[in-house]
């Protein structure tokens, strides 16, 4: 550094150039190759993973006849949105031709129960790991976090038999129990490391301030764990409103959610593929989770970090 | 009459003993100071008073009553941690009332004891703002203020102005003694600063490896360490140690090198016989130049490094072929090279075994 500066101060002078700026205060910002190629790369990558969105959005307002010509990039010369009109109203899914919105319904009524009821277990689990550690906490912590890694088409089937053992298979609270369980192992850890990284003599002041395990729970934690709460409804709301494979396999015909009802729209055969209702049914289905990131962004952001950093 | 007892007791965590078989008598109104260094059990001893941890054996009294097994709420204790731990969406009013609210206290009452709290500490303008928007000065405040509040007989402090910065510390460290002689409640005080521990304890507790290595009133500690461990630990700049040996043969005589110091006014505790000892004395007790000559005990040495300290400056120099420190008045201008007389009172030194470190 310091011989640069050096040559750059011998250049000025050799150059005759009588202004050498002396530094003082900021230092100028310059655009440098490397500055440039990074700037680059992520133009590049941007528009990677932006094309295939122009032309569902674009294809999705254009007609039928329009898409035929083959001209996959160009805007649409006739505007329409009945394609989307169509998808969420009268698209077919085998004989029913009810479009999306029934699968909104049955996503909304699945997604919803399943974030409150795993979030609430998975903080209650994460602040009793974390401060009434009892004998074998960190065994049952180990397996749940173990849990995380197994996948889960292993476990699917022992839990259609347990399930139909119950009279729950097919049905609403099915569901929302399988999404419960498969949520815990990460909430629970994301839980248990926020708590973790609490100052551990808040707990003991609320514990000498007479305090029980309910009382510093909804008192003095719960309180504190909105930002955590926040990134795991984010977590959640987006991991299960994506979910197609317990959806297929536990919802039940009746209950089948949003993304199980897409993929019969797109895969119907009878009749003309119509491209722009399926562009515009994906795009529906896929709006909840967007918004959901373009909204909290930050947050999740700041909750991928918290989990990470504090182990 | 007795406040605190604790009684035999001992904490492991799996195979770690971090208390061994302890016993501490904390008297009425008695300011206890719980001294060591970092890992020595002093905050393990004050949590296992505090109930927050269970102990592994032994028993722990608090007003005569046996509270091994009571609840933290249970044993008429506050506590103050180092880290403040105060509630951080609740006011300070909240925080002040949270324990009261749980205890089912009722609400004129609870507001009396505040405003009481408030009055004592002098934080009546803070009780309706958050803690984040309080300075460390003030959140220590308040959080004695969650002690005071529930106007309980023993106070237990974690280390608890060793967040704050040294000007703030030694503020609160005057307001924490007079907070003492005013509701003359019994204290125990954890701290690894000897000068919080010098200057608040009616008596130190010195501990290290999970044992009280002396409990005595500040002075006793500072003048009569009872090991090498003590004497280092008190004292700052800290006590010098000379290696050499103690001859008892005729008149009792400390050899370290080309020097020999007579012991003849030191007050041995014990029959002691010719071994290897270390002397122990601190920078301040070592007189300088015309006074020194007068001691029973005098050397030339000379200067090596002049560390100036302020309000004195501290002299290093070799003293029987090992590195000695001195202190003397930063007027005295002193350079490197120069001989002078130094000289002590072999009474006020300390003569240490060399083997287990005890006091001889």
């Amino acid at each position: 550094m310091s011989t640069d500066a050096a040559t750059v101060t011998k250049r000025a002078a050799s150059n005759g150039s009588a202004t050498v700026v002396e530094p003082r205060g900021a230092k100028p910002r310059q655009l440098s190759p490397g500055r440039i190629g990074v700037y680059a790369f992520l133009l590049v990558s941007a528009l990677f993973f932006l094309v295939p969105l122009y032309i569902m959005i674009i294809t999705s307002l254009k007609g039928m006849p329009e898409i035929r010509l083959g001209h996959l990039f160009n805007l649409p010369a006739e505007p329409t949105v009945q394609p989307w009109i169509d998808a969420w109203f009268n698209a077919c899914t085998g004989r029913d031709c009810k479009g999306l919105s029934p699968g909104f319904l049955n996503s909304v009524k699945i997604t919803v129960p399943s974030v409150i009821i795993s979030i609430v277990c998975a903080s209650i689990n994460g602040y009793a790991l974390t401060y009434w550690p009892y004998k074998g906490a960190n065994l049952l912590f180990g397996l749940l976090v173990f849990g995380a890694f197994v996948p889960y088409q292993v476990v699917i089937y022992p839990l259609i038999i347990g399930l139909s053992s119950v009279g729950l298979f097919a049905s609403l609270p099915g569901i929302i129990i399988v999404h419960t369980i498969f949520g815990m192992p990460i909430l629970t850890l994301l839980f248990r490391n926020f708590y973790a990284a609490l100052p551990p003599e808040l707990f003991k002041a609320a514990r000498v301030d007479g305090a029980g395990f309910w009382g510093v729970f909804f008192r003095i934690m719960l309180p504190m764990s909105v930002p955590i709460t926040v990134v795991a409804v984010i977590l959640q709301v987006t991991g299960i409103w994506n979910d197609f494979l317990f959806g297929v396999v536990f919802a039940g015909r009746p209950n089948w959610p949003m993304t199980v009802q897409l993929n019969n729209i797109v895969n119907t055969t009878t009749g003309v593929r119509e491209y722009n209702v399926n562009m515009a049914a994906t795009i529906l289905t896929a709006a909840v989770p967007l918004l959901i990131y373009f909204i909290s962004g930050r947050w999740f952001v700041r909750g991928i970090a918290a989990g990470a950093v504090k182990g | 009459m007795t406040s605190v007892l604790v009684k035999d007791v001992s904490l492991n965590f799996g195979p770690v003993e971090v208390l061994k078989a302890l016993n501490l008598d904390v008297a009425e109104g008695e300011f206890i100071v719980l001294l060591g260094p970092s890992g020595c059990g002093k905050s393990t001893l004050l949590n296992c008073i505090a109930g927050l941890l269970d102990v592994t054996d032994g028993q722990i009294f608090i007003n005569g009553k046996n509270v091994t097994w009571e609840e933290p709420k249970d044993r008429g204790i506050g506590m103050v941690f180092q880290s403040y731990a105060l509630y951080p969406q609740m006011t300070v009013r909240g925080n002040l009332s949270f324990g009261l609210k749980n205890a089912g206290v009722a609400r004129d009452e609870i507001d009396k004891r505040i405003a009481r709290t408030a009055e004592i500490l002098q934080i009546e303008p803070l009780l309706d703002r958050k803690p984040s928007q309080l300075s460390g000065g003030q959140r220590q405040r308040v959080a004695i203020g969650r002690a005071l509040v529930r106007d309980v007989d023993v106070f237990l402090f974690d280390e608890p102005l060793s967040n704050l910065d040294a000007k703030l510390r030694s503020e609160l460290r005057v307001e924490i003694k007079r907070l003492h002689q005013r509701l003359a409640n019994t204290m125990i005080y954890v701290t690894h600063d000897q000068i919080e521990a010098l200057t608040l304890a009616d008596r130190i507790a010195v501990m290290k490896g999970g044992v009280i290595q002396q409990l005595d009133a500040p002075q006793a500690i500072y003048n009569r360490p009872v090991n090498r461990f003590v004497a280092g630990f008190i004292g700052s700049p800290g006590m010098n140690f000379i290696e050499g040996k103690l001859e008892t043969d005729s008149n009792p005589t400390f050899k370290a090198g080309d020097v020999s110091v007579p012991l003849g006014r030191y007050p041995f505790d014990n029959g002691v016989g010719s071994r290897g000892a270390v002397l122990g004395v601190r920078p301040e007790h070592i007189a300088f130049g015309q006074g020194a000559t007068s001691l029973p005990f005098s050397q030339h040495v000379e200067v090596e490094i002049v560390e100036p300290m302020g309000s004195d400056t501290l002299v290093w120099t070799k003293f029987g072929g090992q590195n000695v420190a001195f202190r003397v008045e930063s007027e005295k201008p002193l350079t490197v090279g120069e001989r002078v007389v130094i000289g002590f009172d072999p009474a006020r030194a300390s003569l240490f075994d060399d083997a287990d470190g005890n006091r001889l």
